[in-house]
């Protein structure tokens, strides 16, 4: 087996809630555990995916790995740094991309490339090097001036892509990576990903697509109220079928049907 | 570098705008234009003057040459004996007499002797009076030139349209600090939580730049950019004032540098801290809207402050503790002709310590995930 790149240990969050929210979901309870106990471990080189249903805990679990919020218990490593005690150090190795961060629209894709490469500390020859092999790569170059407000939805979603890699990360976070996108750049950003396996980064993904996790991820955690119901290479998931596989642990677990 | 960085793009976003430069710079101008025409409106009197001076004492070898100084410009004198003294100041109030002129004994004498020395001159005048500031001016300077040798004392009277303008001064530093308060609102809002409520500012946390510098790659920035709007408004006002005060001399003309420059220093000072303090409140917010409802009651906190600051002119120095208000009062006391040094000093280092403070309160609110990314 591969190196150890992403290291999870018992991760646990839980949120507050509102009384708007209390009284919108009938419940007396002032606390939601969104992620309970979450154990697992991605590889260098592979695609993890997360896969569970909407509140399954999986966009916090991510958000917990990208520092943007800290666990209430346990702790994760990227490429051996703690996500609790050096969040700057696991910033600087990871890529972060999910619906939530956007690109000021004013800026141009040059500009924003080489504002979050100084954000990352990277060299400024380096940065540009960097630029024009992405850009070519990506087919970025023609609209590097042009202003990200008047991009395409394809090409904003490759620009913001290519953002989030401009500091050459080990690990490239994906929260629902496709959801929203019409099938043309939902292509765009599976054809990203694919990619970014080749160029030997390893890639943690949340989706609750199983064609998505069954065309891209080498190993597959699925993910029920915030716990890891079941965790390991795709295909030892899956067994041939992995929505089958899902909805057969699904009732095992809850007891229900859908 | 990342701190360079963050205050570039900010510089970046801003300068390469056209409608946020205009939207910043185009209140100086207005207010310019707009006083300038109310002034024009209110003082479009001739440009001549009839000049009436009460004089006491013999001083007619200094009359005449005044007298001609005065008539090369097109204006009248007319000069009548003192006889009643409350009469006369009662009409330099109103405006129906210049000046009253009073010269010690034997003032002919000590004029036309070369070696002489000890002459005193008394000018009673109205300051706020056009005619009154132009005579008391050139008396004045007259004076100087024959060679110093007198001692001159004034007595400004002020009229009840002097009171008036007395009161604008006094309400200078609030139309300063609701134009500074304006600038700062109008760039920080949007460039904090604008960029919060668009997420690009989450953007920028899930790099390894340090909050601190996140939070002062916004502050840095916007009080500069904010200290061009408040001097553009500042410039407006204080361009202006003089034609709308009808005052020829030009209403800061008689400041030191000195003045000047506490002035400049006090605003300067102030800016960073509105700018931190509506930084705070935007960061707190989930959106520009809620923002700028916030800021408004800020808004009406400093002009309340203001408004207490220009009627009731006896605060003391126990103000240099209060940010805003510590500016206000000062900058009221320079306007008024004073120079609070040490005041305007320790004012100055307060604002600067108060912004350090609203920046690490930012830092944390920055690293505060129920601020940052609360629903």
């Amino acid at each position: 087996m591969s190196e150890e790149i992403v290291r999870a240990e018992g991760l646990r969050k839980s949120f507050t809630l509102s009384r708007k929210q209390q009284k919108i979901e009938k419940t007396g309870e002032t606390k939601r555990v969104a992620v309970n106990g979450l154990s697992f471990s991605a590889y260098r080189g592979e695609i993890y995916g997360l896969l569970g249903p909407n509140g399954a805990g999986k966009t916090t679990t991510l958000r917990m790995l990208s520092t943007l919020i800290r666990p209430d218990a346990g702790d994760a490593f990227i490429c051996g740094h703690s996500i609790v005690k050096e969040p700057e150090r696991v910033r600087d190795e990871i890529g972060f991309l999910t619906s939530e961060l956007k690109l000021e629209g004013f800026f141009t894709t040059d500009y924003l490339f080489d504002f979050f490469g100084a954000m990352h500390g990277v060299e400024k020859g380096t940065l540009q090097k960097r630029k024009r092999e992405l850009f070519q790569r990506f087919g970025i170059d023609r609209f590097a001036q042009v202003q990200v407000k008047n991009l395409s939805t394809g090409m904003l979603q490759k620009v913001s892509l290519v953002i989030s890699i401009v500091h050459d990360p080990s690990v490239v976070i994906f929260d629902e990576p496709t959801n929203g996108l019409d099938v043309l750049t939902a292509r765009v950003v599976t054809d990203f990903l694919a990619e970014l396996k080749g160029m030997g980064k390893s890639i943690l993904l949340s989706t609750h697509i199983f064609s998505l996790v069954e065309k891209l991820c080498d190993r597959v955690g699925i993910i029920f109220d915030g716990r890891m119901a079941a965790e390991g290479p795709l295909e030892e998931i899956a067994g041939g079928d992995l929505e089958k596989s899902f909805f057969d642990l699904f009732y095992a677990i809850k007891g229900e049907t859908v | 570098m990342k701190l360079i960085a963050l205050i570039k793009k900010e510089f970046h976003r801003f300068f390469h705008d056209p409608r946020l430069i205009i939207t910043m710079l185009l209140p100086g101008l207005v207010i310019f234009l707009l006083y300038t025409v109310m002034g024009e409106a209110i003082h479009a009197e001739p440009e001549k003057q009839d000049y009436k001076v009460y004089v006491k004492g013999e001083a007619t070898a200094f009359t005449s040459v005044l007298q001609t100084a005065l008539e090369e410009d097109g204006n009248t004198v007319e000069w009548l004996p003192l006889e009643d003294e409350e009469a006369a100041k009662k009409a330099v109030e109103e405006g129906e007499a210049t000046a009253i002129l009073y010269f010690s004994e034997n003032f002919n004498d000590i004029i036309s002797d070369p070696s002489g020395t000890g002459g005193e001159v008394a000018i009673v005048y109205d300051p706020m009076d056009e005619a009154g500031s132009a005579f008391y001016a050139l008396s004045t300077a007259l004076l100087q030139q024959i060679g110093m040798r007198f001692s001159v004392r004034s007595e400004p009277l002020i009229s009840e349209e002097g009171i008036g303008r007395q009161i604008m001064q006094q309400l200078l530093p609030l139309i300063i600090v609701c134009f500074v308060f304006s600038a700062c609102m109008s760039v920080t809002l949007e460039s904090v939580a604008g960029e919060k409520e668009r997420g690009t500012l989450s953007t920028i946390l899930v790099t390894s730049a340090k909050r601190l510098h996140i939070a002062l790659g916004k502050i840095i920035p916007l009080a500069c950019i904010s200290m061009l709007g408040a001097l553009s408004s500042f410039l407006g006002v204080a361009l202006s004032m003089p034609r709308l005060m009808g005052i020829s001399m030009g209403f800061l003309g008689g400041y030191s540098v000195g003045s000047y420059f506490l002035l400049l220093f006090l605003i300067v000072s102030f800016v960073p801290f509105i700018v931190a303090m509506i930084s705070v409140v935007s960061t707190a917010a989930r959106s520009v809207k809620e923002a700028s409802a916030y800021t408004s009651v800020l808004m009406i906190f400093v002009i309340v402050l203001s408004l207490v600051t220009a009627f009731l002119p006896t605060i003391g120095n126990w103000a240099v503790a209060i940010p805003v208000l510590n500016a206000l009062v000062f900058m009221q006391q320079l306007l008024a002709g004073g120079l609070p040094v040490w005041q305007s000093l320790v004012s100055i280092g307060m604002n600067l310590f108060y912004t350090a403070g609203l920046v690490l309160l930012m830092t944390k609110m920055l690293s505060s995930e129920k601020i940052m990314f609360g629903k």
